[in-house]
Formats: C-alpha cells, structure tokens, sequence
C-alpha cells in the first residue's frame, strides 16, 4: 500500500509539471506588459526597466538561446519559466501585483475560508444525497422514486448563483432569518487555530461565535451543495439498482433477513464503489463553483478572490490559486483510489 | 405472435407482415412514448422556437432600450397612468422590458451553449475516436511512417530552435520517416539503437557547429535521444498515451476557474465564451469516444471487416462511429445543458456578453445587486429561463439515455 501510495505521487509530478507549464502560458498570453501595469501608465522607462529586472520580466520565457549561443550554460536555463519552478520549490508564489504583499500568506488566509465552505457543502451532500438514493432505489417506481428522480434533475439543472440569490431573496431580504452574506458578524471575533472558524468556535467554547459562523455558513453551503446532492442521490440510486439485482441479494432476502440489513449491510457497500467516485469529482465541482457561490455570499474565501484577481488582473494569485486548487483535485482523486481498497477488500494496491 | 396462415386462402404475399423498424425509428418509438423526453421536447423546442422567432421577426435594439421614467418596475397585467405599457415581467435597472430581453436572450444562450458543444465535440470526439481505436490495431505502413514522421517533426522542433535552424526539424522528421520505411532492418538489435543515435547526434551537432560549440553540444545530446526514441517504431499506443495524458492536465482544472481564465485572457465577449468553455468540455468528449471505441472495437464486424481489407478509415467512420453514436448522442445532450449554465454564469461574472446584448447569466449580474430593495422580479425571471432550459436539454438527454440503450435503463 506504502509502495502504490509513493508511485501513484511520483506518476503526479509529470502531471503536475503540465499543470505549472499551463498556469505559466496563461501568464505569457496576458497582452501588455506587467510591469507597465504594476506601475502605471506614467512610469519613467527606468523605473520599468528596474522592475523587469526585479521580477526578471526581462530573462526570456522559456529557454535562453542566444546565451547558449555566446557559449552560457547556466544562461541558457536561467528563464522565467525556471525561476518560477524554482520559486515554486519553495512554496514561494510571488507577490500579488497590487496589493504586494505575498500571495501564498493570503493564501493560507483564505484558503480555510473556501475548504470550510466546500466540506460543509460535500458533507450536506452526502448526508442528503446517499439515503435519498437508497431509499428511492429500495421503492422503484413510487411515487417517491419519481420525486427523487424529478428533484435531481432539477437540482443537477440549478443554475448555483441563481439559486443563492433566491436564497437571499427569501431568508435574508423577505424573512430577515439569516444573514445575506459574510463569514461572521463583524462584532464577534474567534482566536484563530485552523481558521476554521466553525471549528475554532467550538474548540475555543465561543457558542455565539459557533451559532453565528453557522448562520452564515448555512445559505451558501445549501446552494453549493445542490448539484452535488443531485448527482450524488442518482448514482446511489442507479448503482443501488444494479446491486439489488445480484444473486447474494436475493439470497439474503430468501434467508430472511430484514430489508434495513439487506440494503445497508449487503447492498450498499457494494454499491459504493461509484458512488465514492463521483464525490471524489464534486471535490473539482465545488471548488469551482465556490467561485460562484463566494461572489454571491461575499464569502472571504478563494475563489471570490480569484475572480476578483482575475478582474484586477493580478495574475500571480491566479496562478497561486488555480496551482493550489489543481494540486487539491489530484490528490482527492488519489484518495478516492485508496478508498476503493478499504470498501473493497478484494482490490489490492501493490 | 404467431400468425395462423391456414385461414388465409390467398398467397404468401398477402399474409400479413409486421411493418419493420430500423433501429433508429425503434428509438424514436421509444423516445416519443417516454414522458421525460416528451416534456424535454417540448421546454427545449419552446425555447429554441422562442429565440429563433424572435431573433428574426421580432426586432430588437439593446443599444437604444432604455427609459428611465419605468426604472425597476414590478410586473403588471394592466397599464395604469404610471406605467402605460405591460412588462409581464417587470423591468430592469435601465427600464427595459425584462420579457423582451428574456426571449432575445435566448438566442444567445442557446448559440454559446451549441457552439461549445460543437468545438468540444468535434475536437474532443476525433481524438478520442483516433486514440481509442489505434490503441489496439495496428497501424498500416503508410499510417507508420506518417505517425513517425510527425514523431520526429514535433521532437525536433527544440533543437532546432535553439540552434535557430529550422531545417533541423525536417531532417529529424526525415529520420522518423526512415524508421518507420526501414522498421525491419535489424530490428531489436542494439547496433540498430545505435545507428540511429549517430544519425540523431550528426543532424543535431553538424548544423549547429555554426552557431557555437556549446550548442552543438547541447542539440547533439538532445538529437541522440531524439534517435534513439525514433529508432524503434511506435505504436498507436503511445499515441493514444500523449492524447489522454493531454486530457488529464485539461481535467484537473476545475470547469468554471479554467474557462473564466480563458476568457479572462482572451478578453470578455460571448465568442470568447463559446472558445472557453469548448475547450473545457474537449475532455469529456475524447474520454467518453476512446472508452466506447475500445468496448465496440474487438465485435466481431470490426474484425470481419479488417480481415477483407477494409481501409481503417472505412472501418472508423462505417462500422466503428455508428455503433458508438448513442452515448455521443446522450452526452451532447447533456453538455449543451451544461454549457448553457456555464455560459450563464460566465455572462454573470460578467465575462459573457457585452453589456446592452441581452444574455440570461449577464441579465442576472446586472440586476442581483437591487435584490436587497426587493427588485425580485429582475433575478427570477431570468435564472428561471436558465433553469428551465437546462432542464429540457437535461430531461431530453435521460430520455434519449433510455430510448437509445434500452439496457441502461435504470
């Protein structure tokens, strides 16, 4: 297990290479030149030449060749594209561009912000999603299977932002239940642990912190794990189906067993394999939809600030960003592989 | 059922036969007899109805709509001294009839939505029709040397930049081609490696001479690899390797962050929306064409028709795509459900269309924020029209899903 663990994280790297090749073009296709857009349309010519030298905008983007053709070998690799892997080796994202200051701090900041949003979001998901399925499976064409079916595709046809806002509109605007948007009252404060503020509140015993986080937390939590919920309750459902139809299945009704023990005990951890696959893909799903979601709750996490980065077009964030939530992508799908092992005893990881 | 002939007096030619259906009119049958596809059917055919009506018979100008005496107006049935006109749907920040821009919306929805589908669809489904099917048969002399002859173009394009001699590039593609027309000379022997490392090592090194020692050195190490790899000749496989390696880098970025940056990059306007979000779904496609070619490809009709010396494009495109044309069907369906919504959420981050042309996301962007004074009527009615019809195509896809693989029916 060890062993396939190290593999599949050393198969990751050239994966992973593709991935840094791809967010640095990004960075090259930007029309203008950044450090013009650092310092203003007005900049003397020295002081942007300074800059292209500080940030060595002026080092080619890939490979030197002229300085391989004066006979500089160490010239030739010394390119912003190596600089910037280099960079990386040492967690060190750049600057952001506006505001200076470093973006993997921000980062760090943010980043809990956006991961308590999405587990909340993938946990209300599975929590929905899994018995809806099964028991909508286990009464095949009632009226409740037919509901189910309808509601899924109705929520997998939720257009997320749009969703949220009829949220507000009705709890926050017309009910005045719960708050429109933000992560915390700004009266209330926690001491930060794991900036997980509903997991800070409860570890500090701050409960009005506690119940505040999760009024806030609630509404966009909801809309984003809508499609997820969805897709989850279908492929338990369809899954569930094909087991159901299996010989142990039939055997252990014939010997008697209760339907509550023959569903949960014999059928769904086989049908779990599929299902357990497709949470693994929701992980991307809510990462990018909390895109979305954030700019709509004004949720301090990544993905409102991203989008915000991409409008000022800072592009050292959005290269940090879309590196650190690729990296979360690939390594929920290794997850999801090791998984298969614990449900499945028969598959071996050598 | 059996037919009782014996109390029919006349000829065989007037016992009656059952009429026959192809396979299509089959699914057709079950597709119209489905109530999941029949209301799909009929919100897609609304909405496609809808805006092709409206974008040719029903003029409408963004750019000169706007009057401020009917800012934000709620919905209203009867024209009243204040509001002397009908806005079914209320009106906007700018005092714009809501229904109307609903509807000419619609025509630019629905066109991102089908021209991505379209660049992911055909890019996606040739590549993954290409890799799947050379991932077990073996390539014909003529596709060899064509396939190493691009090998060897693509490899040699790095040595023969950084030696700035473009011709490089052709003597390795050359190479590639020898290889693949010379496959059997010596084949598996060391000495063979060999001979074609030296070949390598000379084009890198000769040309480059001129340019400086160093990189001669350079371009003669890189041109020996490049040798060595092109002295035994690939398979399909390897080509099918690169394209869902490439497949994979496209899929660990999340949808929507990979086609706002798209878009962020190639600047905002619904053409580049379309682009974007094509090429995010190229993925989906490839997978889903390499995964049904590789279960449709060991039937026997495939083998059948390979062993008479059927041509592999023959065997592709007559026996291999029709059998593989119902989960293609399904799954454009749906992506033009999913790329409706992605277009719609590009259009509300503003990134979509450009500001007066009417599109559903950018509809909503516009008018979320006078949601806290209680504008409801300017979010509803547009994310509703996304909804629904992202909901036809999604219930047309199920029942299509059922109606083209009666298997599959769960």
């Amino acid at each position: 297990m060890t062993r396939y663990i190290i593999r599949r994280l050393i198969s990751l790297i050239p994966t992973l290479l593709g991935i840094t090749f791809v967010v640095f073009m990004f960075q090259r296709m930007i029309p203008g030149d950044p450090a013009v857009a650092m310092l203003g349309e007005h900049a003397t010519e020295e002081n942007v030449a300074r800059i292209r030298e500080q940030f060595g905008l002026n080092r080619p983007a890939f490979l030197d060749r002229e300085a391989l053709a004066n006979g500089d070998l160490k010239g030739f690799f010394d390119s912003q594209y190596f600089r910037y892997l280099g960079r990386l080796f040492k967690l060190d994202l750049g600057d952001s561009i506006h505001r200076r200051i470093p973006v993997a701090e921000t980062l760090a900041l943010r980043f809990p912000a956006t991961i308590e949003l999405a587990m909340l979001a993938l946990l209300l998901s599975m929590i929905i999603g899994v018995p809806v399925g099964i028991i909508s499976a286990s009464r095949r064409n009632s009226l409740l299977d037919g509901v189910t079916m309808i509601g899924s595709l109705v929520g997998v046809s939720m257009p997320i932002f749009w969703l949220g806002l009829m949220e507000i509109m009705l709890f926050a605007v017309f009910l005045k239940w719960l708050p429109a948007g933000g992560r915390l009252d700004s009266g209330i404060k926690v001491e930060a642990i794991t900036n997980l503020i509903l997991i800070d509140s409860l570890i500090r015993g701050n409960m009005p912190a506690f119940v505040d986080a999760l009024q806030h937390i609630l509404m966009p939590a909801l809309a984003l794990a809508t499609i997820p919920t969805a897709i989850i309750a279908r492929m338990t459902r369809s899954s569930m189906l094909d087991v159901l139809q299996e010989d142990y299945v039939r055997t252990a009704k014939a010997k008697g067993l209760r339907e509550r023990v023959v569903l949960l005990k014999h059928a769904l951890r086989n049908a779990l394999l599929p299902v357990v696959t497709i949470i693994g893909i929701q992980a991307g799903t809510l990462l990018s939809g909390a895109v979305l979601t954030e700019t709509i709750f004004a949720w301090p996490g990544i993905g409102k600030w991203v989008y915000d980065s991409i409008l000022a077009r800072d592009y050292p964030i959005v290269q940090g960003a879309t590196l650190l939530i690729a990296v979360i992508f690939l390594l929920a799908n290794l997850l999801v592989d090791l998984s298969y092992a614990v449900l499945d005893p028969r598959i071996r990881y050598e | 059922m059996a037919i009782d002939i014996s109390r029919y007096k006349g000829t065989a030619a007037d016992v009656p036969i059952s009429t026959q259906r192809s396979l299509w009119q089959d699914a057709w049958r079950r597709l119209i007899f489905s109530n999941t596809a029949r209301i799909g059917m009929f919100i897609v055919a609304t909405f496609v109805l809808s805006a092709v009506f409206a974008h040719f018979f029903w003029t409408y100008n963004p750019a000169i709509d706007l009057d401020y005496t009917l800012k934000l107006k709620p919905p209203n049935l009867v024209t009243t001294e204040e509001i002397p006109s009908i806005h079914l749907f209320g009106t906007d920040k700018l005092g714009r009839d809501i229904f109307t821009r609903v509807v000419h919306g619609g025509w630019n929805s629905l066109r991102v939505g089908i021209v991505a589908v379209g660049i992911s669809l055909i890019i996606g489904g040739l590549l993954g029709l290409l890799a799947g099917f050379y991932e077990n048969s073996l390539l014909t002399p003529n596709e060899r040397i064509f396939l190493m002859g691009l090998f060897g173009l693509a490899l040699g394009v790095l040595p023969s930049w950084i030696a700035y001699q473009p011709l490089q590039m052709f003597l390795f593609g050359a190479l590639g081609v020898l290889s693949a027309m010379y496959g059997g000379f010596l084949e598996g022997s060391k000495i063979r490696v060999l001979i074609f490392a030296v070949a390598g090592l000379l084009i890198g090194a000769v040309p480059s001479f001129w340019v400086g020692p160093m990189v001669a050195l350079i371009c003669g190490i890189l041109g020996m690899g490049i040798g060595a790899f092109l002295a035994s000749p690939v398979g399909g496989q390897l080509f099918s390797n690169i394209v869902m390696r490439l497949m994979d880098i496209i899929l660990t970025f999340p949808g929507y962050l990979l086609a706002i940056a798209i878009v962020a990059f190639l600047g905002p306007g619904l053409d580049k929306g379309m682009i974007a979000i094509g090429i995010v779904g190229i993925p989906v496609y490839a997978r889903l064409a390499r995964s049904a070619v590789l279960s449709v490809y060991p039937k026997e009709y495939n083998i059948a028709s390979l062993a008479l010396g059927a041509s592999h494009g023959r065997v592709i495109f007559r026996h291999i795509v029709p059998n593989i044309l119902s989960p293609i069907i399904v799954q454009t369906t749906m992506g033009l459900a999913s790329a409706i919504l992605s277009a719609a959420a590009l259009g509300f981050l503003g990134l979509g269309a450009i500001p007066p042309e009417p599109e559903w996301g950018a509809m909503l962007g516009d008018s979320y924020r006078y949601l806290t004074s209680g504008a409801w009527w300017a979010v509803l009615f547009p994310g509703l029209a996304i909804m629904l019809s992202v909901l036809g195509f999604n219930l047309l896809g199920d029942g299509l899903r059922d109606a083209l693989d009666p298997k599959l029916r769960t």
